[in-house]
């Protein structure tokens, strides 16, 4: 047997809330498995529902070949988790938030202290290990909340969007640990809704959108899919005349869509597009409002790889803005 | 097929291993939460408030006060413990921690209820060092005083736990429903009417309420005599102990079920 986790059915409910819909998926050992979605889409839930934090409304999670409900103690020794928000003991030091996790996790004395040490280091946090975590960045917090997932060194690790809203250079020392986990034997099951995360890492990835999964797929299909769903965005002026048609027929346009006064046009190939709007701009002697290019956004990703037509995302999800920025949360 | 052998060598290894993880969960809690606002707000002011706002009228001897208080501060101190710490622990996401571990719910639970008697007990001794080293209280049994008190600190703490299944992140949530419960039973228990001057059905209603053991075993410890047996009362506490930790695990472990 060689798949880590196996679900089948999985279903959560929030009462009347389908969180996440009778997902089926396996993640092999050894592998990056990457759970992509938007905001939303119950990448927590289910992350929450594989690390025994919540309990699912039906399905079934086998993990290490235990079943989750039954049999979930010798999974949870061998797990380790990084969840969404980094959390830490603020009122306990650096060393005091992982000597007291290794204790939790029973890890023998000489090889936590050694461990830690360790894992000070890697993190650049040996310096302030008897400093309160209240005083720590929040880019320190989240290296320290991932030093303690992995102190008893697990076989699978769960990491709950690691990166965002850390600089580069952390979010790069993040990338660089999972390939050295991975290259270790860890499993890791890593939730991201950044595509280009998910590219970089994963041996596999889950696209999962309104609690369903579309396609489990390479990161190359994902790329191949998310090249052609790049878009140029414009306004022009006066808008009286529809230019809808003129502007579709443009050369590389796949599928045009009005977004209030402005056109997207979809295309795989954003930079010869952009001279073309503008030539027809000055040939029918209109005003270019804006213009500007569009990365692939998650929402038309995910409508690309389930064959459905790219633009028919909801305005409201256009307003809460699916390329990159996080929302406000709870 | 069970698991139990396949750890660390068989269920004496996985005993011990519960028993270091409620120990340690109980440490880190005393490290982390014996500051915080709320719990010197319902842990440490509010018994001794209770106490004067409803004994200083009367007119009592230092002696039945001290035993008062030492009830009062068991009582509520350790029933704040977790009321308090878990929903602090669920907004700052450090619960999780303790759910995700390879431990038990009810070693979790246990570890919490030594907090809470940890923080009771250590609250008890400052009524006890004033009344014996200022007010020069003389202790009638004090093996009895001391035991009385860590069985009705952790009794009191698993108590506590039972409002600390209510899934929420605030305080304040549960502090409510808890006061609606722990007061009526404060009121109706023989701790500011002694039961030997307490109407019949007065008397009989005192005898539903946890509290009114705990007074009058204080009372014997102190005094050197109380209303009942205090060896029934003794007893009573490890009863009270395991009769409140298994509603207690059995609505934490249902809260799961809304990820709390
Ligand atoms: N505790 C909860 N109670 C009720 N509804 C919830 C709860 N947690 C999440 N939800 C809802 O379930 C759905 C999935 O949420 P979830 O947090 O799993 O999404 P996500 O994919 O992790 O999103 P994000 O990228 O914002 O983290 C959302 O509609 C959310 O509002
Ligand atoms: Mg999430």
């Amino acid at each position: 047997m060689n798949n880590t986790i196996e679900v089948e059915n999985l279903t959560k409910y929030y009462g009347d809330l389908l969180a996440v819909d009778h997902i089926s998926f396996e993640v092999r050992q050894g592998e990056v498995f990457g759970f992509l979605g938007p905001n939303g889409a119950g990448k927590t839930t289910t992350q929450r529902m594989l690390t025994t934090l919540l309990e699912p409304t039906a399905g079934r999670i086998v993990i290490q070949g235990h079943d989750l409900a039954h049999d979930a103690y010798p999974v949870k020794r061998r797990m380790g988790l990084v969840p969404e928000e980094s959390n830490v003991y603020t009122e306990l030091t650096a060393w005091g938030n992982l000597m007291f996790t290794a204790r939790l996790y029973r890890v023998p004395r000489q090889q936590r202290e050694q461990r830690a040490r360790e894992l000070l280091e890697t993190f650049g946090l040996w310096e302030k290990r008897d400093v309160k975590v209240e005083d720590f960045s929040k880019g320190m917090r989240r290296r320290l909340s991932i030093a303690m997932a992995i102190i008893h060194k697990p076989a699978l690790l769960f990491l709950d969007e690691p990166t965002p809203g850390l600089d580069a250079q952390s979010a790069r020392a993040i990338r660089d640990l999972i390939r050295q986990m991975q290259a270790e034997g860890t499993t890791i099951f890593l939730t991201t809704h950044q595509i280009e995360e998910a590219s970089l890492l994963c041996d596999r990835v889950a696209i999962i959108n309104h609690g369903q999964i579309a396609a489990i797929d390479t990161p190359e299909q994902l790329k191949r899919a998310s090249e052609r769903v790049q878009s140029v965005e414009v306004a022009l002026a006066p808008s009286g005349t529809a230019p809808g048609e003129a502007l579709a027929a443009l050369p590389g346009v796949t599928t045009q869509v009005k977004m209030g006064d402005k056109w997207r046009l979809y295309t795989d190939d954003p930079s010869a597009l952009l001279p073309q709007v503008i030539d027809y701009a000055r040939s029918e002697e209109l005003r270019v409002i804006s213009l500007s290019t569009l990365g692939p956004s998650l929402e038309d990703v995910f409508l690309e790889i389930t064959g459905q037509q790219v633009g028919t995302v909801r305005h409201e999800a256009q307003a809460n803005d699916q390329r990159g920025k996080r929302g406000g949360r709870r | 097929m069970k698991s139990t052998t396949t750890m660390n060598g068989g269920w004496i290894a996985r005993l011990q291993d519960e028993i270091a993880q409620a120990w340690t969960v109980a440490v880190k809690d005393v490290k982390v939460y014996y500051l915080t606002p709320p719990m010197i707000m319902f842990g440490l002011v509010l018994p001794f408030f209770l106490f004067f706002s409803f004994s200083v009228k009367r007119e009592i001897g230092v002696e039945v006060g001290m035993a008062r208080l030492l009830a009062l501060t068991t009582f509520f101190t350790a029933s704040s413990a977790g009321p308090v710490i878990i929903p602090l622990e669920r907004r700052m996401g450090t619960y999780d921690r303790l759910l995700a571990a390879p431990m038990s719910l009810l070693t979790l639970l246990l570890g919490k209820t030594l907090v809470g008697a940890f923080f009771a007990t250590a609250v008890s001794m400052v009524p006890l060092g004033v009344g014996v080293l200022v007010l020069g209280v003389t202790v009638a049994n004090v093996a009895m005083l001391l035991i009385g008190l860590v069985l009705a600190s952790l009794a009191f703490a698993a108590f506590g736990l039972i409002f600390a299944s209510i899934p929420t992140h605030s305080v304040g949530s549960i502090m409510m429903p808890s006061t609606l419960v722990r007061w009526p039973l404060m009121f109706i228990s023989g701790i500011f009417v002694p039961l030997e001057e307490m109407a019949p059905w007065a008397r009989a209603l005192a005898h539903l309420s946890p509290l009114t053991y705990v007074q009058d075993l204080m009372n014997h410890a102190v005094l050197g005599a109380g209303a009942l047996n205090p060896w029934l009362d003794l007893a009573l506490l490890p009863l009270l102990l395991v009769i409140f930790l298994m509603p207690a695990a059995w609505l934490h472990h249902r809260s799961r079920v809304l990820g709390y």
